[in-house]
C-alpha cells in the first residue's frame, strides 16, 4: 500500500515534487534547510495546502486538487513524528500513546512503549522525560495511529549525536515491524544515506534527483545540491571477532576491514559508510602504513568537477567506493578504468555512527 | 481525566450556583417600589415601617434624586408609586401619560444650612457667617444637592442668589448627587458645610453630627413635594397612597420636619 | 446585612460567567488560532467596554434595550415585562460589560498552546471538537479560570452599569454594591461597612481559590 505524492505550489514556497514510497520502504526527503522538504511533508499530514496536488495512501486519497478531495489533517490515517516532539504536556507518555488510537488500548501502548525500548516511563510526563525518551514516545504514537504512512520530520536533529546514533539503530530495527512507507525528512545526508531505501533531493522545492539511494548518491545534481563533501558510499560486510585491542574484524567483499566502537555480536550484518574524502588511493598495496583497512578494487570511473577535487569511483566486488582525490593526484596516477587500485581507509575516521545494522531481509 | 481534584471542585461549585441561581428570583418579592425623593429617607422609612405594623402589608423602597427618577420612570422603570420632592416633575409625567391621575401634594420641605462637628463655620439662618467666611477665604468646600435635577438643589441655588452669595460659592462648590449624597458631603469633615433638606437634618443619625439652621422660606421658591400613583400601581401602592393622607402619617411627616400643605 | 442583594449579586455574577464560559472559550480560541480579516476590529471592540465610563455604556443599553427600543419592545412582547429595570437586564448588560474581562484572558490561554500540539493533536486523529476537550482546553484552562474568576469578582463590584440599567429596585436589581451605597446615603455607616466587608471577603476568597486550583493545574503540566 503505497504513498504516492504529486506537489505543485507557485507561493509562498514554491514546489514542484512528484514522488512514490511503497509499503515498508524508506524514502528519505533531503535538501538544504529551506529547501521545502518540511512544506512537503505538511503537505502530506494536510498541515499545509498547496494550490496543485495529489496524494494518495493506501488506496485512498487524502488530496486532490482536481477532484476537490481534500480529507483534513485528522481524517487522514497517518503517524508523526514532529521535530520538536510535540508531545501532550499534560498527558503521560502511555496516555499519549492513547491519545492516537481509535479506541483506547492501555495495554497496546504500552506494548508500543516497550517496541521503541522506553522502559519503566510509561508514567511520567514528557517533562520528566530527556529528548530521546520523548521522540520514543512520539514514534510509539505515531505507530500508535495505525497510519498508512508514517512520516518523520527531521525526528533525531533535536538530540545529541550518541542519542541520535541509538534512535537511527532503533528504527532500522523497528523496520521488520513497519508494512508501511515512511518518509523521512531530513538535512543530514549520513542519516538518509543509513536509513533510507530510497532518496529524494529537493532544492528550492523542486526535485533535483529522485531514485535508489546508491543512485542518487552518484548523481552529481544531487551532490551538487548537498554539497560534495556529503559524499560517501556503503559498503557491506560481516562481522568475523572483536579483537582485544579494540578492534572488531570485519569480512568485506574484498578482504578484511578493522573497525572500532562496534558492539553487535559476530555474524551480523552491517553497511559501513566510507567518505569519500576519508578514502586515500594505491596503485600498489601499501606497507608500512598505520592505516589497518586496504581495500583492493578496480577503477570504474573518473569524475571532475569544478573544483580542484576530482572523485574516482571504484568497484569493489560488485559494491562501490568513491575517492575523493586532488586533481594533480589523479594526473600524477594516471587513472583509467578498469585499473586495479587499493582504496585506504583509517579505522578511525569511521565513527560507530557509520556503521548501521543491516536491515533484516523482506520475506 | 485530567485533573481530577480540582476540576470536580469546579463543576461541583458550579452546579450548586446553577441550582441556586434561578434567573427569576424564586423569592420574588411582589411588593409594590416606591421611588421616593432622597429627603424623604428617613421619614418614609418610618410611614413604610408603621404602613406594615398596621396594615401587615409590605412596600420597597428606593431612594434618589427627583430628576432621576422621573427619567427612569419615563425609560419604563417599574415603580407604582412616585413621591417627588418637586411638583413639577410630578406635572410633566402626569401631561406625557405616566400616571394615573394629578396626584396629591402631601408636604412642603424646607432647606437648612447644616455644618460639621467641629466646624469654624456657624450656622445661622441668615448665612452672615458663610458670608464672613467666604470673603475671607476660609471656605475649602460647600455642598449642595445638584441644581441640575434635585429639587432641594434647585431651590438650595436660589437661596443663594437671593443671598448674593451663588456666584462667590462657585468655585467651592460641591454637587451631590441628591440631596443624601449633599449631606454626605456636607458632614464629611472635608467641607465647611453644606445647604440641604430640614428632614435629613432633624434624623438622629445627621443631627448627631453637625448642627444646622432654617433657611428663610421667603429665598426660594416653596419645596411643593406632590406623590402620584403610576400606571399599572396595585391595590397595595394605592392603599399606601391613601395612607399617606391620614392623620398619623401626617403626624410623623411633621416630625420630620414637614409642613403640610394648606399649614403655612 | 442585605442578603436579598447579596444573594441578587452571586446570581449576577453567576450567571454572568455562566454565559460567558462558552462565549470566552470559543471566541478566545477563534481569536487566538487565526489571523482573519477584521481581527483587530473585533479585539477592540472586545476591550471597548474597559475604556468606556460605565456611565456611557449605561447611557447607550438603555437606548437599546430601554422601552421605546426594537429590543425592548421584542422582550417585551415575549417575556410581558421590561428588559430594563429587571434583572434579566442586568444579566445581558453585564454580560456585554464583562466581555473584555472573559475573552481576553481566554485568548491568551489559548494562545499558550503550542502550534505543534494542536497540530500534532490533528495527527492523531482527533476532530478539532475533540482537540478541544482533550487537548488545548486543558491546556489552556489556566487564561479560561482566569477569566471567569476576574468575570465573576468584576460583576461582584458592578455598580455605574447597574445603577443606570437596572434603578435600584429591592430583591430586583439592587445589588449588594448599590445596597452599600444605599446605606451610606441613609447614614448607616454601620450597615455599609458590614456589607463592605462581606464583599471583600467574598472577593478575597474566590481569588485565592482560584489560584490554588491554577497552581494545581500548572504542577500537573510540570
Amino acid at each position: 500500500m503505497a504513498l504516492e505524492v504529486r506537489l505543485r505550489a507557485t507561493g509562498p514556497i514554491p514546489l514542484d515534487v512528484a514522488f512514490r514510497a511503497e509499503a515498508g520502504e524508506v524514502l528519505a526527503l533531503v535538501g538544504p534547510s529551506g529547501s521545502g522538504k518540511t512544506t512537503v511533508l505538511r503537505s502530506i499530514a494536510g498541515l499545509w495546502h498547496p494550490q496543485e496536488a495529489r496524494i494518495a495512501a493506501g488506496g485512498t486519497t487524502w488530496l486532490d486538487t482536481g477532484a476537490r478531495v481534500n480529507r483534513p489533517a485528522h481524517r487522514r490515517r497517518l503517524g508523526v513524528v514532529f521535530q520538536a516532539y510535540a508531545l501532550f504536556p499534560h498527558m503521560s507518555a502511555v496516555r499519549n500513546v492513547m491519545a492516537a488510537m481509535d479506541r483506547a488500548d492501555e495495554y497496546e501502548a504500552r506494548r508500543l512503549l516497550h517496541l521503541v525500548n522506553l522502559h519503566g516511563l510509561e508514567t511520567r510526563r514528557p517533562a520528566q522525560l530527556s529528548g530521546g525518551q520523548q521522540q520514543r514516545v512520539a514514534l510509539a504514537r505515531a505507530l500508535a495511529r495505525r497510519p498508512q504512512a508514517l512520516l518523520l520530520d527531521e525526528p533525531f536533529s533535536a538530540v545529541d549525536r550518541a542519542t541520535r546514533e541509538r534512535l537511527q539503530a532503533e528504527v532500522i530495527a523497528l523496520r521488520a515491524h513497519l508494512d508501511m512507507p515512511v518518509v523521512l525528512v531530513t538535512h543530514d545526508m549520513a542519516e538518509a544515506q543509513l536509513l533510507a531505501d530510497r532518496m529524494v533531493v529537493i532544492e528550492a522545492g523542486r526535485m533535483v534527483a529522485e531514485g535508489p539511494t546508491a543512485a542518487v548518491m552518484a548523481d552529481p545534481a544531487a551532490l551538487r545540491a548537498m554539497g560534495i563533501r556529503e559524499l560517501a558510499a556503503m559498503l557491506p560486510a560481516t562481522i568475523i571477532e572483536r579483537d582485544a585491542d579494540g578492534l572488531t574484524r570485519l569480512e568485506g567483499p574484498t578482504g578484511p576491514l578493522f573497525l572500532p566502537g562496534i558492539t553487535d555480536a559476530p555474524g551480523r550484518e552491517v553497511r559501513v559508510r566510507i567518505m569519500a574524502q576519508d578514502v586515500i588511493l594505491s596503485r600498489q598495496r601499501p606497507e608500512g602504513l598505520s592505516a589497518q583497512n586496504i581495500v583492493p578494487g578496480t577503477v570504474l570511473r573518473s569524475v571532475s568537477g569544478t573544483g580542484p577535487g576530482v572523485l574516482v569511483h571504484i568497484d569493489v566486488a560488485g559494491h562501490e567506493i568513491v575517492a575523493r582525490i586532488t586533481r594533480r593526484a589523479a594526473d600524477q596516477m594516471r587513472l583509467a578504468p578498469g585499473d586495479a587500485v587499493h582504496a585506504i581507509v583509517k579505522s578511525m575516521s569511521i565513527a560507530r555512527g557509520q556503521i548501521i545494522r543491516a536491515p533484516e531481509p523482506r520475506a | 481525566m485530567l485533573f481530577s481534584l480540582s476540576r470536580r471542585i469546579l463543576w461541583a461549585a458550579l452546579t450548586a450556583l446553577i441550582a441556586a441561581m434561578p434567573l427569576r428570583g424564586a423569592a420574588q418579592d411582589h411588593a409594590p417600589v416606591i421611588a421616593a425623593a432622597s429627603d424623604l429617607q428617613f421619614a418614609v422609612t418610618e410611614l413604610a415601617e408603621a404602613f406594615a405594623a398596621e396594615t401587615g402589608q409590605a412596600v420597597r423602597l428606593a431612594f434618589g434624586s427627583t430628576g432621576n427618577f422621573a427619567r427612569q420612570i419615563r425609560a419604563g422603570a417599574p415603580f407604582e408609586l412616585f413621591m417627588a420632592a418637586d411638583e413639577a416633575f410630578v406635572a410633566d409625567l402626569h401631561a406625557d401619560g405616566f400616571t394615573r391621575d394629578a396626584g396629591d401634594l402631601y408636604a412642603l420641605g424646607r432647606l437648612v444650612i447644616i455644618v460639621p462637628e467641629g466646624s469654624t463655620l456657624t450656622p445661622d439662618a441668615d448665612l452672615d457667617a458663610l458670608e464672613r467666611m467666604l470673603t475671607a477665604g476660609g471656605i475649602t468646600r460647600f455642598a449642595i444637592a445638584n441644581p441640575e435635577h434635585a429639587p432641594y438643589g434647585m431651590r438650595a441655588r436660589e437661596a443663594l442668589i437671593t443671598r448674593g452669595l451663588w456666584e462667590d460659592l462657585q468655585p467651592v462648590m460641591v454637587l451631590g448627587e441628591n440631596v443624601s449624597q449633599a449631606a454626605q458631603f456636607a458632614l464629611s469633615g472635608n467641607a465647611a458645610g453644606g445647604i440641604i433638606a430640614y428632614s435629613l437634618a432633624l434624623a438622629p443619625e445627621v443631627g448627631a453630627r453637625g448642627s444646622h439652621a432654617l433657611i428663610p422660606g421667603g429665598w426660594h421658591a416653596p419645596l411643593r413635594q406632590r406623590m402620584v400613583l403610576l400606571n399599572g400601581a396595585g391595590p397595595v401602592a394605592e392603599a399606601f397612597y391613601a395612607y399617606m393622607q391620614e392623620p398619623r402619617a401626617r403626624a410623623i411627616m411633621a416630625r420630620h420636619g414637614f409642613e403640610r400643605p394648606g399649614d403655612e | 446585612m442585605d442578603w436579598t442583594a447579596l444573594g441578587l449579586s452571586l446570581r449576577l455574577a453567576g450567571w454572568t460567567v455562566v454565559i460567558l464560559l462558552p462565549v470566552a472559550v470559543i471566541l478566545g480560541r477563534a481569536l487566538a488560532y487565526r489571523r482573519f480579516l477584521g481581527k483587530g476590529l473585533i479585539e477592540a471592540l472586545v476591550m471597548l467596554p474597559l475604556v468606556l465610563p460605565p456611565t456611557v455604556f449605561g447611557f447607550y443599553l438603555l437606548v437599546a434595550f430601554g422601552g421605546n427600543s426594537p429590543v425592548g419592545d421584542l422582550w417585551q412582547s415575549l417575556f410581558g415585562n421590561q428588559l430594563v429595570f429587571s434583572f434579566e437586564g442586568l444579566v445581558v448588560a453585564s454580560v456585554i460589560f464583562n466581555l473584555p474581562f472573559a475573552i481576553q484572558p481566554a485568548q491568551r490561554g489559548f494562545e499558550a498552546v503550542p502550534v505543534e500540539v494542536r497540530e500534532a493533536a490533528a495527527t492523531c486523529g482527533m476532530s478539532p471538537a475533540r482537540s478541544l476537550w482533550r487537548v488545548e482546553l486543558p491546556l489552556a484552562w489556566p487564561g479560561v479560570m482566569t477569566a471567569m474568576v476576574l468575570t465573576f469578582a468584576h460583576t461582584l463590584g458592578e455598580f455605574g452599569i447597574v445603577l443606570m440599567v437596572g434603578g435600584s429596585i429591592p430583591g430586583e436589581t439592587k445589588t449588594i454594591a448599590i445596597a452599600i451605597y444605599d446605606r451610606v446615603q441613609a447614614f448607616d455607616n454601620r450597615g455599609a461597612a458590614v456589607m463592605s466587608a462581606v464583599l471583600v471577603g467574598i472577593s478575597l476568597v474566590t481569588i485565592a481559590v482560584t489560584y490554588w486550583l491554577s497552581a494545581r493545574v500548572g504542577r500537573r503540566l510540570s
